[in-house]
């Protein structure tokens, strides 16, 4: 009896130790995303600046680097230059910025101190956010030229992570 | 003129909608104070993806307004409960959901505490059948030991004898 008990014991501290031991190396912020292999939500936002409606549906045929951001989150600052930089580097990948819960003479503001070398959109109720189940900013989702997401990056690029994300979208 | 143009303006926008995601609405229209009681409920079972276990309904950040004003838009509309949860659980995966499904890995959150209790059970049972099968245990009733008795003791019943 001592023994059948002592092996439960055994089983059920093990179970335990490995569920906490899995999961050490894991971010705990980190959600994977159900989009990831599915089309990409369809949305047309407003550009910030112009006016100008885009149509994310529309730029189908090409890698699309779709960025979700605001100028009131820090570590959007840090991974501002590195976008830019790559938009102006690769101008097969169309690279798209969406920001939410923001102001546009903020944003306006933001991208004139700090450059600008693609559309950005205004998601000003966070619909789109939603319907990409976009967390906390930065997340940036890469889209294949079918217009299926391909990937999703939590946190601020760097020319790094990008590339090698990017790379699964232009497979 | 300017308000025609931002009217024209956000008759363009389009977002990601419910009937695409979870089709058309399967409900009814909700307003009022159901409509009020309906959003604080399902916002009860939606977790806010930016704080540290709070439903979208405790949470005040913005991304939490947000999504508490997307579940009242969507009951106005007529979806039905299931329409709703499924429609954020589609876009932000099981995370979102408070209360987990009972599929998959998260059954184990169901079953685990039931199959630990039924073994406790069995066992606690079993334990209980051997002690009450068990013979008992003999009594001893040796002498008491003379050898080692106090020497003053081993006096004093020799002066009562005597006496």
């Amino acid at each position: 009896m001592n023994r059948t008990v002592l092996i439960i014991g055994i089983l059920i501290v093990a179970a335990v130790v490995f569920v906490l031991f899995a999961g050490l190396g894991k971010d705990p912020s980190h959600i994977d995303s159900p989009l990831v292999g599915r089309p990409a939500p369809p949305f047309a936002l407003k550009t910030v600046g112009t006016g100008e409606m885009l149509d994310i549906e529309k730029l189908r045929g090409k890698p699309v680097v779709l960025n979700f951001w605001a100028t009131w989150c820090g570590p959007c600052y840090e991974e501002h230059p590195t976008l830019v930089a790559s938009a102006r580097e690769l101008p097969n990948v169309q690279f798209v910025g969406v920001v939410f819960n923001d102001d546009e003479d903020k944003i306006m503001r933001f991208l004139a101190e700090r450059g600008t070398a693609y559309p950005t959109l205004l998601d000003a109720n966070g619909k789109t956010a939603i319907g990409y189940g976009v967390g906390g900013v930065p997340e940036t989702f890469f889209i294949n030229p079918e217009g299926k997401i391909v990937a999703k990056f939590e946190g601020p690029l760097s020319t790094e992570s990008l590339r090698t994300e990017l790379a699964k979208a232009m497979r | 003129m300017i308000a025609a143009f931002f009217l024209i303006a956000l008759l363009q926008i389009k977002v990601p909608d419910a009937a695409q995601i979870v089709g058309p609405p399967q409900g009814s229209p909700l307003t009022g104070a159901q409509l009020e009681r309906k959003t604080m409920e399902l916002s009860s079972q939606l977790r806010c993806p930016v704080c540290q276990g709070l439903a979208i309904g405790d949470s005040p950040s913005i991304m939490a307004a947000n999504m508490k004003a997307q579940v009242r838009e969507l009951l106005e509309r007529g979806y039905s409960d299931e329409q709703i949860l499924s429609y954020f659980e589609k876009s932000y995966g099981q995370f979102v959901l408070l209360k987990p499904k009972f599929q998959g890995v998260n059954a184990l959150v169901w079953l685990l505490p039931v199959i630990v209790l039924a073994i406790g059970f069995v066992l606690v049972i079993s334990k209980a059948k051997k002690l009450e099968t068990a013979p008992p245990a003999a009594v001893e009733t040796a002498p008491p030991a003379v050898a080692d008795e106090d020497p003053y003791l081993k006096r004093v019943r020799e002066m009562v004898e005597k006496s």
